[in-house]
């Protein structure tokens, strides 16, 4: 399904719930099934760099808490993903697939305690970037 | 290797345009070779700072194959010409310092070596060179080779080293290992002249989960700036027959590497003597297959500018533990203490110690102490009994954990503080790393160890009122814990791991991350690994789990070694200031943790941005540029920045006009340089 159809199908509407319901990362945008496949491919592809516990290391920065929530709060889940697939991996940026890369912003959604819903994380970047990022719930 | 550059006419009519007063040029990474990050510059000060708006940008995507989110360098201006490294490919670039318009740029593209290098990515900036007629620029590339541009063209230099380049992985005393592509060794540092020799250091990976025990080892050389002949070369860890070589027991030191000079270094040209701040050795937190206090690892060595002859040194940590490092350029400093003067060289540092010594005799200007220490027990390991300690100045940021550090807006807080860290070993300065158990201790939590404290940016000196301004991360905290390393995994008997946690080898940023790295291949990656999520890492419901200041900006009178002053850098967090726990609390600006900011000082100011972006009442989502009174450190002004500090700013004047410039990125953004002007009245 792609996003202009979205927008412009009013027919199809009921399946892009993502786009006509959801609007901030409060709303439940992922599903935990989403996040769990998200947390396995963190720890493989993500954890070296960044921790187990998505605190940091000794220079990448940390993928939870204070500073990770205030970069990216104002800005929408869609800038989060294309962050994560142009630039991640470090050292192989664009090896991942997009579904990969939404399951793995899904698992940082849920480790940063947003709610999970019924319904998986688009993978498409226009869809995510209607999700807006906001470290407080409105 | 392929070049590639891009050279535009104007460059060279620039720099027929030089300026007879040097005073408002900005000639090397850190302003001088005195490590001061200072110019006497005062067109822009307290009365419109806030005024200043965006003179011209510069964007790095596209000097490399792919955006980069890290850039750190700090710039130099000279004759009109702004000359720095950005993006992915570390490509040397020359702009036009009142426009920003792109003189040339000049990358080397180094592939599988470029690929395989320990510190990628833009670096922290590059060197210039004048005899008075020609000009050159010097740059390390990812892949450790030592470029040599005409300043004016960015055209090789053919006549210096081998057809412009010098192979730094060649001549170094030592064959790396295991072979000159994938041999880990490089440079993120900006490289230094001074008088006619050009000073390289080396850096290796992140050293918390090493491979081996063995690894190449980080000497300090000196070249010629016309030929790139080596001059001579400085052992950081002495090879058998040197002194020092006794500090290594069970012969270590023939083995053990790292032990570079990965960040900036210090000239006296006058007195004809370099100040390198070397790093930790191999495995920066077990040293069991390093027993001894291994000279010359985190020591400040003095040594001849002509020869490398070592003149002094004082080693801050022995046996390094704690990747203390010493992460960032000596200042120089002639002081006045009791009525004397001294010539001085201060040493900001991670653990919040300001060293200062006299930079002749190598004697410290006031007492440092050996004091007893905890010894641990990781077993294998050799333990110094004692460190030194600095009696003056006093610490200038936390270098311990006690519970009063811990968060203490309420009492709730508090204690929930201290169940989380009931499962850690806390400590002092020097608490030694533990073995991590899954019953406890995890990890010995630190702080002013590996991210704390003064970082590479260094501090700023005001050599008129002999002040040293530094900021520091006061609530970075590093949590030590260590596991047997699997043999597939490393031969070290220990490396950084958690129990119960697969253990694995850590990456830092910049690893793996350059131009040269692979392209992306699009294939779908299989799907493994362990399940898992939730879980809060080291915060108190989100909070910070050490209280403010989460960071400091300190003034530091050395004539004195007193703290003048000493304010929370940044502004408060979103998440503290938007915490439902913490409504209707008064809370102070707290500061921002972080560990890569840099200050900028000038006749009347100390200015730097924030590190992190916030969403405040005052300002809408972006980073502030600050500049604070340095007689008081009062805020006085402030711009807002799309993006977080980076690299740490400089200023020089053009064309009667007084600009700043620094490095922005993170987070969504891409690296920029962005340069500041006042407006045109």
């Amino acid at each position: 399904m792609s996003h202009t159809l979205c927008r412009t199908s009013r027919v199809v509407a009921f399946a892009c719930p993502l786009l006509l319901l959801a609007n901030s990362v409060w709303d439940g945008v992922y599903t935990d099934e989403q996040s769990k496949r998200g947390a396995a491919l963190y720890a493989k592809e993500c954890a070296a760099c960044h921790g187990t516990e998505l605190s940091g290391g000794e220079e990448a920065p940390p993928l939870s808490g204070g500073a990770f929530m205030s970069n990216w709060s104002g800005l929408t889940v869609g800038e989060l993903f294309e962050r994560v697939r142009l630039s991640m991996p470090e050292g192989r940026p664009g090896t991942l697939s997009r579904q990969q890369n939404a399951d793995i912003v899904a698992y940082l959604l849920s480790f940063n305690q947003f709610p999970a819903g019924k319904t998986e994380l688009a993978k498409d970047t226009d869809i995510l970037k209607q999700i807006r990022f906001e470290a407080q719930k409105k | 290797m392929k070049h590639w550059k891009l050279a535009v006419s104007l460059a060279a009519g620039l720099a027929c345009a030089a300026a007879a007063d040097k005073s408002g040029e900005w000639p090397s990474y850190a302003a001088d070779l005195a490590g001061t990050r200072y110019r006497p510059l005062d067109q822009i000060n307290a009365s419109n700072f806030s005024k200043l708006e965006v003179a011209w940008r510069f964007k790095t995507d596209s000097l490399g194959n792919r955006p980069e989110y890290k850039l750190e360098g700090t710039p130099l201006m000279v004759n009109g010409v702004i000359y720095t490294t950005g993006g992915s490919r570390r490509a040397a670039i020359a702009l036009d310092a009142g426009t920003g318009e792109l003189l040339w740029v000049h990358g080397e593209h180094e592939g599988s070596r470029g690929a395989a290098a320990p510190r990628q990515l833009s670096g922290r900036g590059l060197a210039y060179w004048t005899d008075g007629k020609e000009e050159r620029i010097l740059y390390v590339t990812p892949g450790y080779r030592l470029i040599a541009l005409d300043a004016k063209t960015g055209a090789v230099i053919p006549t210096f080293g081998d057809k412009g380049a010098v192979d730094l992985k060649l001549n170094d005393d030592q064959t790396i290992q295991p072979d000159l592509i994938t041999g880990e060794i490089g440079l993120q540092s900006a490289p230094v002249v001074a008088g006619n020799t050009i000073l390289i250091g080396a850096a290796f990976r992140e050293g918390m989960t090493p491979r081996s025990m063995r690894n190449n080892k980080g000497y300090v050389r000196g070249f010629d700036v016309r030929t790139g002949k080596r001059l001579w070369i400085f052992h950081t860890i002495p090879v058998k027959g040197e002194p020092g070589y006794d500090t290594w027991l069970d012969e270590s030191a023939d083995y053990t590497g790292n032990t570079g000079v990965w960040s900036q270094i210090t000239v006296d040209e006058q007195l004809g003597l370099v100040y390198l701040p070397v790093e930790s050795p191999t495995g920066d937190y077990y040293g069991g297959h390093r027993p001894g206090n291994n000279l010359y690892g985190e020591s400040l060595v003095c040594v001849d500018l002509k020869t490398g002859q070592h003149k002094w040194h004082f080693q801050l940590v022995h046996h390094p533990l704690w990747d203390m490092d010493i992460s960032s350029a000596p200042i120089l400093a002639d002081i006045r203490v009791n009525g004397k003067e001294i010539k001085a060289v201060a040493q900001p540092t991670k653990q919040g110690f300001l060293y200062v010594f006299d930079r002749v005799t190598g004697k410290a200007v006031w007492p440092i102490e050996e004091k007893p220490v905890e010894k641990g027990s990781v077993p294998g390991e050799w333990y110094s009994p004692t460190q030194p300690f600095p009696s003056r100045p006093g610490i200038y940021s936390r270098n311990g954990i006690s519970v009063d550090d811990l968060i203490d807006f309420t009492p709730a807080l508090r204690d929930q503080a201290q169940t989380l860290i009931a499962k850690y070993k806390i400590g002092p300065v020097y608490t030694p790393p533990v073995e991590s158990k899954v019953g406890g201790p995890l990890a010995t939590l630190t702080l002013g160890t590996a991210s704390g404290g003064t970082n590479w940016p260094g501090a700023s000196y005001d050599p008129e009122t002999h002040t040293v301004y530094a900021y520091a991360c006061n609530a970075c905290v590093t949590p030590i814990g260590l596991v047997a390393a699997p043999k597939d995994v490393s031969d070290m008997r220990y490396i950084a791991g958690t129990a119960g946690q697969e253990v694995s080898i850590r990456t830092g940023p910049g690893e793996g991350a350059g131009a040269d790295s692979p392209l992306p291949t699009r294939r779908a990656a299989p799907a493994g690994g362990r399940g898992g999520g939730g879980g809060g890492g080291l915060n108190i419901q989100g909070l910070p789990l050490i209280k403010p200041p989460y960071s400091t900006i300190s003034a530091i009178n050395l004539d004195r070694g007193e703290i003048v002053w000493q304010v929370p850098h940044g502004d408060t967090p979103d998440v503290v200031r938007n915490s439902p726990l913490l409504k209707g609390l008064n809370i102070p600006k707290t500061g921002q943790s972080g560990y890569n900011i840099g200050t900028l000082i000038t006749k009347s100011l100390v200015i730097a941005g924030d590190g992190q972006i916030t969403t405040t009442p005052d300002h809408p989502r972006g980073a502030m540029l600050r500049a604070y009174d340095k007689a008081t450190g009062k805020e006085v002004g402030g711009i807002l920045m799309p993006a977080p500090q980076s690299g740490s700013p400089m200023t020089y004047m053009h064309n009667g006009k007084q600009y700043i410039i620094v490095a922005i990125s993170g987070g969504a953004y891409s690296g920029e340089y962005v340069a500041y002007t006042l407006p045109n009245e």
